[in-house]
């Protein structure tokens, strides 16, 4: 009976599935596709109504942008890199020994994980004011240290999710057989759950990287000049460079192009890590 | 013998607990120790100049937060904000999994398109609607323009309207991935079955699909709803929280009265009663999720 379904009709249904994943894929990456053609347009084809499809591309906006000497896109970008990835690292740097001790030890499991995964669900703004004024005290307003403590504090929720659950998954022989050749905890930990664990870490760097490259928030509250990450910077553009349309486009591309591309390799883990804060606990 | 390994076993988890210790000296000091600063400001009155206390000053910021219509108004809108993208979300996502599940189980790498905008930095994602919806120079109106429909989505009456669609746009990818995650996760021999009993298209999907997918669903729900009403990254960026207060989120709100309006101690009062409100909301949603999968 199924099989017999298998005619024009299951033909006319796949090529209406494949309308919808276009028109879906299109409507929901538009702007991404208008921004990345908006930041290769001269000002005469920006200028152009109807906007124009098919056009001659420049890189004139990228090298205003990056070369042109009158913006700091670059040091965004490289406060960005700076602080994602070292937030990144510092949250697995702490989450991973505490995912192992929760999962083979039974330490803080039942009380220390619900709290941290609900962590995530909590509005950050009730964190904002009170971290701005410890900061100014502190005199880490506007540095790399500051912006790199927050990321990290944010990416612990999701980090410590995904190790629990993936060290869960490993059989609990691999580790006995350490323990009998008289293994402390930490030689098991960084000799067989680490090797062992490699890929769900590569997936927590890139995850968290994303997200911390993708924080708006405490950068604009946090940061001033030295340390400004390029979600926050990108938006002067909008206000100095109010009429230069290409240049604006070609400072948000290069924003959002990281993280799309390593989005890519972790989307997997995306689903996963997201669920955070409602499933576990 | 026993009692050695029992001994063992003390000792290796006394020695776990120095794997926790560097996480949590972390949280006090990042999370904690505001926590508890934001809970004394609250009720003082302290200012820029006087950051290590002011004087007590009783309930006189929470009066003066409560006393305040723009914390009904942003709440309101939040609300709003929430209950809306996350209904929309959940509705879109479903449709689409059942419209293109058989299109993307076959090819899996297919998804990964529909996802992309979830990569993208809210705020980014907000300055790129704002550069295509432009009222003179953006590519969208102009194209509708010559479709004979001429309208500024980011005028006085609009915007509103506006926000809750970029919001949508952005996360319905979301809900889609983890609801297809749970459609494909639904067994081949669940179907057939069903097929059997001649349930097959619309009535698979109401009669079998759909009832295996409502924990999903309902934890999906509420993540999108969680998230949105905290919203602040793309609606400050295209609209500032104006015109008016018509786009005022209660995270947009309380950084307002803090950096705008320097009204700490009200600011702070706003801020510890959203943290008693989320931590009271996050308690129950979390009993309706052990509840539902206990079922």
């Amino acid at each position: 009976m199924i099989v017999a379904r298998k005619g024009i009709g299951s033909r006319i249904g796949q090529a209406l599935r494949w309308t919808v994943f276009i028109v879906t894929g299109v409507l929901l990456n538009l702007p991404i596709i208008m921004t990345l053609m908006t930041s290769f347009k001269t000002m005469a084809d920006i200028n152009t109504s109807p906007p124009p499809l098919i056009f001659t591309p420049t890189l004139d906006n990228y090298r205003e942008v990056l070369a042109g000497g009158n913006t700091d896109l670059l040091s965004y970008i490289l406060n960005s890199v700076v602080i994602a990835g070292g937030g990144a690292l510092l949250a697995i740097a702490l989450t991973f020994p505490a995912a192992y001790a929760m999962v083979r030890h039974e330490v803080g499991k039942s009380w220390l994980l619900p709290l941290i995964t609900n962590l995530r669900a909590v509005p950050l703004i009730i964190f904002a004011i009170p971290i701005y004024l410890m900061y100014q005290l502190a005199g880490l307003l506007d540095t790399w240290t500051g912006m790199i403590l927050i990321e990290c504090v944010i990416n612990i929720p999701v980090a410590l999710v995904l190790f629990v659950g993936f060290i869960q998954d490993i059989p609990e022989e691999m580790d006995a057989a350490a323990k009998i050749d008289g293994a402390s905890s930490l030689r098991t930990l960084w000799h067989v759950i680490f090797p062992l664990s490699r890929p769900i870490l590569l997936a927590v760097l890139i995850l968290s990287f994303v997200y911390g490259w993708n924080e708006f928030l405490f950068g604009l509250i946090l940061t001033t000049r030295q340390a400004v990450p390029v979600t926050v910077g990108a938006t002067f553009f909008v206000t100095t460079y109010g009429v230069k349309w290409g240049a604006t486009a070609a400072a948000m591309t290069l924003g959002i192009v990281p993280p799309l591309i390593l989005g890519l390799f972790a989307y997997p883990y995306i689903g996963k890590s997201m669920l955070t804060g409602a499933v576990k606990g | 013998m026993a009692g050695q390994r029992v001994g063992v076993r003390a000792k290796e988890q006394a020695d776990a607990r120095y794997f926790l210790v560097a996480l949590c000296l972390f949280l006090a000091l990042m999370l904690g120790f505001p926590a508890l600063a934001n809970l004394w400001y609250s009720f003082s009155n302290f200012s820029f100049r006087d950051l290590t206390g002011g004087s007590f000053a009783g309930l006189a910021n929470y009066k003066q937060a409560i006393g305040n219509p723009g914390l009904w108004s942003a709440l309101g809108f939040s609300l709003r904000f929430g209950l809306i993208c996350a209904a929309i979300e959940l509705a879109l996502g479903l449709a689409l999994v059942f419209v293109l599940h058989p299109l993307l189980a076959r090819r899996p790498w297919l998804t990964g398109i529909l996802m992309l905008p979830m990569m993208v930095s809210p705020a980014l994602m907000g300055v790129m609607y704002r550069l295509i919806l432009n009222e003179f120079t953006g590519v969208i109106p102009a194209y509708l323009q010559i479709l004979g429909w001429p309208i500024n989505f980011l005028g006085k009456n609009n915007v509103y309207y506006t926000v809750i669609g970029i919001e949508i746009l952005q996360w319905t990818p979301f809900a889609f991935l983890i609801l297809l995650t749970a459609r494909q996760s639904i067994p081949m021999e669940l179907e057939e079955a069903a097929a059997v009993d001649g349930a097959i298209g619309a009535r698979l999907n109401a009669l079998v699909i759909l009832p295996n997918m409502i924990p999903t669903i309902i934890i999906v729900g509420f993540i999108r709803f969680i998230d949105s009403f905290r919203v602040f990254d793309h609606i400050y960026v295209l609209t500032g929280g104006g015109p008016g207060n018509t786009t005022t989120s209660l995270s947009i709100y309380i950084y307002k009265l803090f950096f705008n309006q320097n009204v700490l101690g009200e600011a702070v009062a706003v801020s510890i009663m959203l943290l008693v409100a989320s931590l009271t909301l996050l308690f129950a949603g979390l009993r309706l999720a052990v509840r539902t999968r206990a079922r």
